[in-house]
């Protein structure tokens, strides 16, 4: 099985020399991605001069749950989000069944040869925006700390990864995933800011039947000391829990979905 | 001779949610609790040895595809037995995939945006193929097929007939037991056509590969296939050879007769007249074991006959016998 592994390197290398076909469009896709996160950071930028705080967190604590959100976004996403979207579509014309015919497993095959680098624009943002909030938020840093920052942006990716997969996998039942997906990015914008500005129920949502608030709140919240609505001292063992466990669970998920796969049409 | 294909009753049925008609219908189709149960493939029980060609047959929907999903590990059995290799497909779909090729004629397998051989190469890395098998391969194979001068062209730029040569050599690289083709002369010219019958009916039996083939074209049955497994409505309905399937149905030998003057009514104990042109008369010769030379003798030598055309009845003919029998049997009852 591990010498399996070797393909997915060359599948990620095919997938970006087909990119590169279209690389003018490529550039400019990206340009564009970075111009309209900024515009959404300069939004809570000019926000936060008119009223300082936003649920009591200032200007640089915001900037920080921003770029973790986007940095761990991009980092998911780009391992599920358009492969996993697009899966939809390879139902729908029977490309999956072609798939399926490889003796390989179906969702690494689907994952790296889809792998998106078109989030080089999120990251390209996200990352010096990072640095600078991580500096000007004035956390206490530790041994401990450094260690949790690391793990619940790994955990946080997982998480992204992971629901993009079990809402991905919904075409494989259903050949139709994009209402769920529209569901997802309704909650995801929610994501940017901080969990307690928002009615207890929408808490109660983000933090177990759509798990988003593991992307961000929580984990920023606890890296800046801050309480985190309903969870209290579990924050920090919940964010860096929660990408491991919905992993697992999108597995059992994904392979429960394709035990029900009917194609369609022929 | 142990059969590389077994299927014992296989039957796929798909639950849809019950659709209503008109607007209020919509609606209620939206919140319903109701299923209808469509059968695509019912109790289809049937074996194939190594080495043999067989065309899967059927009008649209009959469950042609459905059978071939199940085959190759896709889709799962609602009830019976498959076994493929000696496996289970949808069980062992990785280990069955390593044995197998498959073609989807209306569904590419190549890199849409790379060169061709970039996708030959991934699946030799995909198969494990060793390289001087590969190497052999391809050249075989493009040789075969005229594959060398698009090699290194990108597979957005290649007409239909050319990618479907390719996702043809690409299937067999690995030296499958079996190669199942899913309608591979779809859309195609007559020529294009014509090069991929005549490619797989030499590697079927140079290379002994067991073919199983979708068709709606009853040529590629006749140049590939000596077996002819046909379905409709989901049922398994004529399994054995084309000559015994014509054979079966009596789709009858066409005779022409021409003369040099008109002979007058002239009605035969071993054909029966159907047509009467004067020089011109058309029989249907109905007994498989009346041979031309027994007609010829009992019209004898002293009627000026100028000329004969026998015609064999073509497929088509006896498929479109075959199906009109059968719904007129259906209908009788």
């Amino acid at each position: 099985m591990l010498h399996r592994l070797g393909i997915l390197p060359l599948l990620v290398k095919m997938f970006i020399k087909s990119q590169m076909e279209y690389r003018g469009a490529f550039w400019l896709d990206r340009l564009a991605q970075i111009i309209s996160y900024g515009a959404v950071l300069l939004g809570m930028w000019i926000l936060l001069q008119k009223f300082e705080l936003l649920g009591g967190w200032n200007w640089p604590q915001l900037a920080l749950l921003f770029s973790f959100q986007l940095l761990a976004y991009s980092l998911g996403a780009s391992v599920s989000f358009t492969q996993l979207r697009d899966l939809e579509e390879l139902v729908r014309l029977g490309t999956l069944d072609a798939l399926l015919t490889k003796p390989v497993n179906t969702w690494a095959y689907l994952i790296f040869s889809g792998l998106n680098i078109g989030y080089a624009g999120h990251i390209i943002l996200a990352v010096p925006v990072l640095i600078w909030a991580l500096l000007a938020a004035q956390v206490e840093w530790s041994i401990g700390n450094a260690l949790f920052f690391a793990g619940s942006l790994l955990s946080a990716t997982l998480v992204t990864g992971a629901v993009i997969t079990m809402i991905g996998a919904t075409a494989l039942i259903w050949v139709r995933s994009n209402h769920l997906f529209a569901i997802f990015f309704g909650f995801w914008e929610l994501t940017r800011y901080p969990l307690n500005i928002f009615p207890g129920g929408i808490q109660v949502v983000m933090l177990t039947v759509v798990p988003l608030a593991y992307i961000s709140a929580v984990p920023v919240a606890v890296l800046l000391g801050k309480p985190v609505p309903l969870l209290g001292d579990l924050a920090a063992p919940a964010a860096l829990l929660a990408g491991p466990l919905l992993v697992l669970l999108a597995v059992a998920h994904w392979r429960y979905a394709l035990s029900r796969y009917q194609g369609a049409g022929g | 001779m142990t059969a590389l294909i077994e299927a014992r009753g296989v039957s796929k049925r798909f639950r849809q949610h019950k659709r209503f008609p008109g607007l209020l219908g919509a609606l209620k189709t939206l919140v319903t609790t109701e299923y209808t149960e469509v059968a695509a493939v019912s109790d289809v029980s049937f074996d194939i040895a190594a080495g043999e060609a067989v065309g899967y047959l059927g009008p649209n929907g009959a469950g042609k595809s459905t059978m071939i999903k199940m085959m190759t590990g896709i889709l799962v059995p609602s009830a019976g037995t498959l076994s493929v290799l000696g496996r289970t497909p949808h069980q062992e779909r990785m280990a069955n995939a390593r044995q197998i090729g498959v073609v989807f004629g209306q569904r590419s397998q190549l890199w849409w945006d790379l060169p061709v051989v970039d996708s030959f190469t991934l699946h030799q890395r995909i198969y494990d193929i060793p390289a001087a098998r590969y190497a052999d391969n391809l050249k075989r194979f493009s040789d075969l097929l005229d594959l060398t001068p698009f090699l290194d062209r990108a597979v957005r730029q290649l007409s239909l007939g050319q990618r479907m040569r390719a996702e043809i050599v690409m299937s067999l690289l690995h030296d499958p037991k079996i190669l199942f083709l899913d309608e591979p002369t779809i859309g195609l010219d007559v020529v294009a056509k014509d090069a991929v019958r005549r490619f797989l009916a030499e590697i079927n039996r140079e290379r002994g590969v067991t073919i199983i083939l979708t068709t709606h074209d009853l040529q590629d049955i006749e140049t590939i296939c000596p077996r002819l497994i046909m379905v409709d409505h989901s049922q398994l309905i004529f399994d054995g050879e084309l000559g015994r399937l014509r054979a079966a149905l009596g789709s009858a030998r066409r005779l022409t007769l021409e003369f040099a003057t008109d002979p007058g009514p002239l009605p035969l104990g071993t054909a029966t007249l159907t047509s009467d042109e004067g020089l011109l008369k058309h029989y249907l010769l109905e007994r498989e074991d009346v041979s031309l030379v027994q007609v010829l003798s009992e019209v004898g030598s002293e009627r000026g006959l100028k000329d004969v055309a026998l015609h064999e009845p073509d497929i088509e003919e006896v498929i479109r016998t075959f199906y009109q029998r059968r719904n007129a049997a259906a209908a009788a009852q």
